[in-house]
Formats: structure tokens, C-alpha cells, sequence
């Protein structure tokens, strides 16, 4: 069964960015979110073992996602994909449940080794 | 980069005789580079700087300013600026310029950049350093040019002292000020009695003189808040901040009272002058500044009709005498 | 002027490009005033010069005075970059950058020139690098910056522009602006091109969407 992996930001370029650098031979099946309001939903329909968030986004941000995840009992491996690349914001994020935080724009290597360190792939 | 025509190196000659200071810093602030335009106009050669750490070179720089400049450029691989108008120098050179421009050194604008290989992080800093010189005096020229005309225009131009226009604008203000701040003012208007026939019986240049000498005398016993114009042929205005009517009355008086005491003296010709003034102050009620020059102006009359060479404060009893003006 | 107009997908990838340079501008600010930058989400117009007005005080707030500094950029692109501060976060810079006592207004103006140089510099030298990696592009995508000068200081942001004295037309208009949220301090960071930049652009958003 493929594995439900979900990516949330609210810029369609950034989302096929993301998408292109997933490994090739991965197997899944991905959802997309356009933000932080309806990746809880999807969240909570199960679509997101997996989710690369961004941060900066509109109505609720990734921040806000991470704070509502923590709530209901952080289910999901929650990777961090955002242009704020200050250390603090990096910090924030592992501490409220993020599993690693990966800088715009995105490295199919990046990631891959994010996913390899995590035993996802 | 070419230049591979020539049997000298291209790069290294323009940067060397370029008329643009151009030194070159590494991260202990050594100095790497240093041109022909930095060696002439600190009279210290490149052979002598190379090498030293800036600072040893240069003890007068400002270090502290200096090094957070440089140390932010080799942080954030940015490009920085320094403008003549946030800080007149870099470094302390002479000008070239001609001695007559009101420039006593070397204005500098000068350009800090990142030196590093392609993509990697900076291993040196290029400072440029642009004589601004020109712009500066310009800038300067410009700024007297423009406060002279303010000047001017809100002068008069035969005594000096401020005009009716300047009058008007300070009273304005003066009464918005108050109104909004609190605190309080008065106006004295003034003017020479018979001015009329000291021009008919001396001419007017007498009469000017009469002008001039009055004007000066009161403008040297004014404090720096006092306002002192001329508002009309023979008429003047005192504007008093932070003076309430009694303290108004008491200078005014002095001030009449130095004027009567002492004739001018014009060509050898004694002229005894005299002066009558209008007092008012400042009330909450006032609905705008021209009720201060009714006031003082019924009040000045009041003087006159009184036998001249006094001072009168206004009372509302005095406006009936608006019926007998008119 | 269907000349000047961008497609949804092109804005979305234009704001993309954007954001990752604001990223790295963000990060060049935090570490300048040692405290966590907030980012916006990046805003783009394409308007008439005569519109500016309105929309800058759309973009920056109509009733609140700002200080304004410009910064001319040329080479791979050329237009004008306006940074402009809100008021109150004016005077809690010299405390930022930690400067005691009072600064006097030539010291304020040299620390909004550095401050708006450091965000003009790492956002569009950002936007640079992303072209780079990205596009074919025709001569090298490198940018050179004038001097910044501070423009006005202590007005509204509508009185900023006047377009009858701006030379183009059009202009693209890219914003975006970062907030330190307990020091009541943020820093609109405006990037304004002409048409000829418009159309520049184009191409090179299309290539980006394209390698994609």
C-alpha cells in the first residue's frame, strides 16, 4: 500500500518543487495543501504519515500546524520546508515536533538523506 | 577578463592609477591592496602599508565604527555604503579642490565589497573610497543659498528686523501653539507719533534714520524668545512669548521710556522721538490671531487719543472707541 | 495592457522566487539586530506609475507615518528598490543594533541606510542566485547597487511617489516586509522594475515553471 505523504504550502510552484525532488522510486500517494487549515484536515483523514510543511503561509502558517499537530497527538513525521532559514525559526520548529528541517530550494539529495536518516526510505 | 594584448597586466594598472581610493582588507583587517590614490593622499607608499594591520597604519581612523562595517560586510556577503552626509570621512585626507570652496579636508563616499571565489563565503573586503568633494560644497552652497533667501524674504529690508509677512506667520503659529499647548503670549503694536512730520520737516532720510536707530535700540534689549518686526510705515510689532500682560505692560513701558529719554541724531540735527504703544494678551477665547492686532491696534489708539508718548493695555471698554475710529 | 499583465501560474512562481530570496534577507536581518525576524508572504502588483501612490499605503498602512530610503539596482535587471519603516520601529533600531543614549538624525538615517541596504542586498542578490541555478540565462545574472539615500523620513507612505515625475509607465511591484513582532518594528521592503523588466521577468519565470 502506498504511503499517504501530504504537501502543504501555498505556492503551486514550491509544491511541484518539492514533488520533483521526492525520490523517484518512492511509493506513495500524495496529497496537497494550500494551508495550514486544510493540512489539518487532511491530517486528520489519515493522507499524511509523511508531511512537508512550509511555514509562511496564509490563515494559518507552519507554525500554527505544528502547535495544533502537538495538540492531537503528533501522528505524522512532519518535515519542515521553508525559505526562513534563521537558526532560531529552525530551533522552533524541532521543538515543537518537526523532525528535521530542510532550506528552500530543495535537494532530491537533501531529502533523500532526510528520509534514509528516519528509516522512511 | 582580457587584456591579454598588452605586455603589462590590464587589471592591476587601472586599479593601480584609477582616481578612486581602492584598498583591500583581509579578516584581520591587514591591508592587502593599497593604490596609487590612497598612497598619495595619505603620503604613506604601498610597500610601507602592505601587510600592517590597518589600524597600527592608521591610528586616527575610527576603529570601532570602521571594524563593525567591515566585519557586517564579511557576515552577511553584502555590499556596504558609506555616504559623506552620515559621516563627512573615512580618512582624514586634503582636498585638491580650490581653497575658496569653503572645504577644509576630503568629503568621502566610499563602497565596501565582498572579495571571495565564485560562490563561497567572503575572504576579503574592497574598500573604495570616492571623493565627494564637489558635492559636498555644492550641497553646502546650496543649503546657505536657501536659508539666505529665507532670510531675505522674511526680512525687511531697510531696518533689518522681520517684515509684516514673517509677522503674520509668527503670530499664526504663535497662536496655534497656544491654543494648543497652553502657556500664553501678548503682542505690543507700536508706532513713532508724528512720524508724519519728522519726514516733512527733516525728509525722509531723517525719517529713515529714524527707523533704523529705533529698530536696532529695542532689538539690542529683546531676550531670544522676543519677536521684533515692522509692520507697517511707522508701525511695529513686538511678539512676547510666555508673557502675560503685566510683565507685556512693564517691558513696553521701559522700552517707551528709553526711546523718549533719548533723542536720534541725524546729520547733526537732534530729532526727539517718542512712541505710542497697544498691549494685549493672549485669552482662551480668542477665535483666531487677528483678534490680537484688533486689540492691540484699539489699545494703540487709545494711547494716541491719551495724549500720545504711553502705553495702554486693552479692556473691552476700549471697544467702543472701534465705533469712533470709523 | 495585456503587455503587463502575469498569469496566475506566473505570479505563483514569481512569489515563490521570492520567498526564497526573503528567506536568506530575513536571515541577514536577525543577524544584524540578534533577535527572530518575522516573514510576510510576498505580495506582487503590476500597476500603472499613477496607481503607486494608493498602493504602496495599501501595501504599507494609509495612516501611519513611515521613513522611506531608495536604492537604485542595475546589471541583470534594473529598477528601484524602496525600503520603507514603520515609525515607531525607527527609533527602537538604534536599541536593535545597540546603540546607547540618543543618536541624533544623521546616526538614525546611517542606521536605516544599512538596515535597507542589507535587505535590498541579500533579497534580490537571493533572486539572483535562484535565476542562476535555474535558467539559461543570457549574460551573467549578477546585479551592482547604488547608494542607498533615505527619501523621506516621518511621512505618509501615499506622499512617497510622485508619478509625474517617474519616467516609466508600468512597473512591476514585488513586496514583502519583515516584522520583529515585541520591538514594534517592520521594514517593507518594495522592489519596483519598469516594463522592460516586466517582460524580462516573464521570461525568466517561465523558464523557472518550466524546470519544473
Amino acid at each position: 500500500m502506498s504511503l499517504p505523504i501530504l504537501v502543504v504550502d501555498d505556492s503551486a510552484m514550491a509544491r511541484k518543487m518539492l514533488i520533483k525532488s521526492l525520490p523517484p522510486d518512492w511509493d506513495v500517494e500524495i496529497s496537497q495543501a494550500e494551508n495550514g487549515v486544510q493540512a489539518i484536515e487532511a491530517y486528520r483523514a489519515g493522507k499524511a504519515a509523511v508531511m512537508f510543511l512550509d511555514l509562511t503561509m496564509p490563515v494559518l502558517d507552519g507554525f500554527g500546524v505544528l502547535e495544533a499537530l502537538r495538540k492531537e497527538d503528533l501522528n505524522s513525521m512532519v518535515i519542515v520546508v521553508s525559505a526562513d532559514i534563521q537558526p532560531v525559526a529552525q530551533e522552533r520548529v524541532m521543538s515543537m515536533g518537526a523532525i528535521a528541517f530542510v532550506k528552500k530550494p530543495v535537494s532530491s539529495e537533501l531529502i533523500s538523506n532526510v528520509l534514509k536518516q528516519y528509516g522512511v526510505i | 577578463m582580457s587584456g591579454e594584448a598588452f605586455s603589462f597586466n590590464l587589471a592591476e594598472t587601472v586599479v593601480k592609477w584609477l582616481d578612486v581610493g581602492i584598498f583591500v582588507l583581509d579578516k584581520n583587517f591587514e591591508v592587502q591592496l593599497w593604490n596609487n590614490f590612497m598612497a598619495h593622499h595619505s603620503g604613506r607608499a604601498a610597500d610601507e602599508v602592505v601587510g600592517k594591520n590597518l589600524f597600527e597604519a592608521f591610528p586616527d581612523l575610527p576603529k570601532p565604527w570602521f571594524t563593525k562595517k567591515v566585519n557586517t560586510v564579511f557576515l552577511l556577503n553584502n555590499f556596504a555604503f558609506i555616504s559623506w552626509e552620515n559621516r563627512p570621512f573615512l580618512f582624514r585626507f586634503a582636498h585638491n579642490r580650490p581653497i575658496t570652496g569653503g572645504a577644509d579636508h576630503m568629503y568621502q563616499n566610499c563602497m565596501l565589497l565582498p572579495l571571495k571565489a565564485e560562490q563561497g563565503k567572503p575572504e576579503a573586503v574592497c574598500v573604495m573610497v570616492f571623493d565627494a568633494t564637489d558635492t559636498a560644497i555644492a550641497q553646502n552652497l546650496l543649503k546657505e543659498a536657501l536659508e539666505a533667501i529665507s532670510e531675505i524674504s522674511n526680512r525687511d529690508g531697510l531696518t533689518g528686523i522681520y517684515n509684516r509677512r514673517y509677522l503674520e506667520n509668527r503670530l499664526s503659529s504663535e497662536f496655534d501653539r497656544t491654543r494648543r499647548y497652553g502657556g500664553t503670549f501678548s503682542m505690543v503694536l507700536f508706532d513713532l507719533d508724528f512720524f508724519k512730520k519728522v519726514n516733512d520737516t527733516y525728509g525722509h532720510l531723517a525719517g529713515d534714520k529714524v527707523l533704523v536707530e529705533i529698530a536696532a535700540r529695542m532689538k539690542a534689549q529683546l531676550r531670544t524668545s522676543d519677536v521684533l518686526g515692522r509692520y507697517g510705515g511707522e508701525e511695529f510689532i513686538l511678539i512676547l512669548p510666555e508673557t502675560p500682560r503685566e510683565g507685556a505692560h512693564l517691558f513696553a513701558d521701559r522700552l517707551r521710556e528709553m526711546i523718549e529719554l533719548e533723542p536720534v541724531i541725524y546729520d547733526n540735527i537732534t530729532i526727539p522721538v517718542t512712541v505710542s504703544m497697544g498691549v494685549t494678551e493672549h485669552q482662551a477665547d480668542m477665535p483666531s490671531y487677528t483678534s490680537m492686532t484688533h486689540q492691540s491696534d484699539l489699545a494703540l489708539y487709545a494711547s494716541k487719543a491719551a495724549g500720545r508718548n504711553r502705553v495702554t493695555c486693552y479692556d473691552p471698554s476700549l471697544e467702543k472707541l472701534a465705533a469712533d475710529k470709523h | 495592457m495585456s503587455l503587463t499583465a502575469l498569469s496566475n501560474d506566473q505570479r505563483d512562481a514569481l512569489q515563490e522566487l521570492t520567498n526564497i530570496a526573503m528567506g536568506q534577507a530575513g536571515a541577514s536581518l536577525a543577524t544584524l539586530l540578534d533577535e527572530f525576524v518575522d516573514l510576510s508572504v510576498p505580495r506582487i502588483r503590476v500597476v500603472e506609475v499613477v496607481d503607486l501612490p494608493p498602493v504602496l499605503a495599501d501595501l504599507v498602512g494609509k495612516t501611519n507615518l513611515v521613513s522611506a530610503v531608495r536604492q537604485s539596482f542595475q546589471g541583470y535587471l534594473r529598477g528601484e528598490a524602496i525600503i520603507i519603516f514603520g515609525e515607531p520601529g525607527c527609533q527602537a533600531l538604534a536599541d536593535l543594533m545597540g546603540f546607547e543614549g540618543e543618536l541624533g538624525e544623521s546616526g538614525e538615517n546611517e542606521l536605516l541606510l544599512d538596515v535597507a541596504n542589507v535587505l535590498s542586498g541579500a533579497c534580490l542578490g537571493g533572486m539572483m542566485e535562484q535565476i542562476r541555478n535555474f535558467t539559461e540565462t543570457n549574460g551573467p545574472a549578477e546585479l551592482s547597487f547604488s547608494m542607498p539615500l533615505v527619501m523621506a523620513r516621518q511621512v505618509m507612505a501615499e506622499q512617497l511617489i510622485d508619478p509625474q515625475k517617474v519616467q516609466w509607465s508600468h512597473a512591476l511591484l514585488l513586496e514583502v516586509n519583515f516584522t520583529i513582532k515585541n520591538r514594534d518594528f517592520i521594514a517593507h521592503l518594495t522592489m519596483l522594475m519598469p516594463e522592460d523588466g516586466i517582460e524580462k521577468i516573464r521570461g525568466i519565470i517561465d523558464e523557472f515553471i518550466a524546470a519544473f
